[in-house]
């Protein structure tokens, strides 16, 4: 239990610091800006409480809104996401179900599993995200396209940190 | 009651997330304004001392970029002051002039935080009201128009970047004088939309576009950015590209400009509407 706990401090405490040292730094283009943060959302544990997975989600939002100076923006979308996980993890479990005291990982539930939950809560989180920027339905397309582009990357990260994390 | 109860314990997930989802709509829309100083002051002092930190160290590797434009700015304001310094054979010139109507000042600024990829984009700048700045201010680079300040706290102060969906200028063609309306239309970081110049006057690439000094916030003509294409979709009106003269991607000095009438034009404004 402690060591869970330190564990995910410490993936938090990193995925934090990689989005606003690195990811926040990316100036590829207006189209471009993956968030990783999402990331510590998806690796929670499956037995963890609703409440618990939401309030959490709630303090990894706000402080990524500290960080981006755009209150309640990433706090609305990750929350958001912190509240369909528990649908989405249902949605594709697998025929015999989750192993219990088992993450969510790609080591154990297999890459297509995992790329396809990561897709489902990415373009979700983004999808609130992007629009509570603009906040307007005017080139609507455009934005359509950033949350698109910005899922693609942010997936892709996400992948290979998980890859990264197999590896040790 | 026993409903009640019941009713609590099967939706309280759903209840969690309506109020944590309310908090964060509330934080939304109270700082849709902006000049919400509060968040300034406390939310934006705790990660400013972190991004000064990078930002000292990112600057270090454009020191000669920076220097660069400083010895430019530099020789354009010797010639400034070369202009202005009496002659030996002026004899009527006092410095003391009261008549000398002295209307912007200005102040520079370092920035120590800025984006360029949001819709949405603010920069922070490290001086604040104990430095003289407020709200309004215009703030442009050495070489073209940067953006407005919107917040201040003590020893910082947010700036709407022109790279902001939001941000509305009044700007002009220099050769002709028509003036509209600039604005970003969200898609490259280089270049923003002059919209209501009506499609008679003759516009080519390669036009200056400068401030016009109406908002009051821009002393008059200042550099925004040249014309890097025009568009004539129908009705009366052009899109005009403007290729912006500021590159936001390296942005980190810029000028604060305060205008010291502007409380009594405004003032004279209002008791005629």
């Amino acid at each position: 239990m402690i060591n869970s706990i330190l564990r995910f401090s410490l993936i938090f405490v990193l995925l934090i610091l990689l989005q606003v040292l690195l990811f926040n730094n990316i100036e590829f283009s207006g189209y471009i800006n993956p968030y990783v943060y999402i990331m510590f959302i998806l690796l929670l544990p499956f037995e963890i409480p609703a409440w618990l997975l939401l309030v959490i989600s709630f303090f990894t939002g706000l402080i990524i809104d500290f960080f981006c100076g755009s209150p309640g923006m990433h706090t609305s979308a990750s929350v958001l996401a912190g509240f369909v996980r528990p649908y989405i993890l249902r949605l594709i479990s697998p025929r015999d179900g989750y192993e219990p005291g088992s993450d969510p990982s790609m080591l154990i539930y297999g890459f297509s599993w995992f790329l396809i939950y990561t897709v489902l809560i990415v373009v979700i989180h983004h999808f609130v995200l992007f629009y509570l920027e603009v906040f307007r339905f005017a080139d609507f397309f455009r934005t359509l396209l950033r949350v698109l582009l910005s899922s693609f990357f942010s997936v892709s990260f996400i992948l290979l940190l998980e890859y990264a994390r197999r590896g040790k | 009651m026993r409903n009640l109860l019941n009713f609590l314990a099967k939706y309280n997930n759903l209840i969690i997330f309506l109020i944590l989802e309310g908090i964060a709509f509330y934080l939304l829309a109270s700082a849709n304004e902006y000049h919400n100083t509060a968040m300034v002051k406390g939310v934006k002092g705790i990660s400013n001392k972190m991004e000064e930190k990078i930002t000292n160290t990112r600057s270090y590797f454009r020191l000669s970029e920076i220097n660069q434009a400083l010895t430019s700015e530099n020789t354009r304001l010797k010639n400034a002051v070369e202009l202005l310094t009496p002659k030996e054979n002026q004899v009527f010139f006092s410095i003391s002039d009261s008549v000398y109507r002295q209307q912007f000042i200005y102040t520079s600024a370092k920035i120590i935080d800025n984006s360029v990829n949001r819709q949405k984009n603010f920069f922070t700048l490290n001086k604040g009201t104990n430095q003289g700045v407020s709200v309004n201010m215009a703030v442009t680079s050495g070489e073209g128009v940067a953006g407005v300040i919107v917040g201040c706290s003590d020893n910082f102060s947010i700036a709407m970047s022109l790279l902001n969906i939001d941000f509305r200028l009044s700007s002009r063609i220099r050769s002709n004088g028509y003036y509209g309306s600039l604005s970003w239309d969200g898609r490259s970081n280089t270049h923003a939309i002059l919209s209501e110049i009506p499609q008679h006057v003759p516009v080519s690439t390669g036009d200056t576009i400068e401030t016009t000094g109406f908002s009051s916030v821009f002393p008059e003509g200042i550099m925004v950015g040249t014309v890097s294409g025009v568009e004539k979709p129908g009705g009366d009106f052009y899109i005009i590209e403007v290729a912006l003269k500021t590159d936001f991607r390296k942005l980190y000095y810029v000028e604060v400009i305060g205008d010291l009438m502007k409380s009594e034009q405004s003032q004279l404004e209002n008791s005629f509407q």
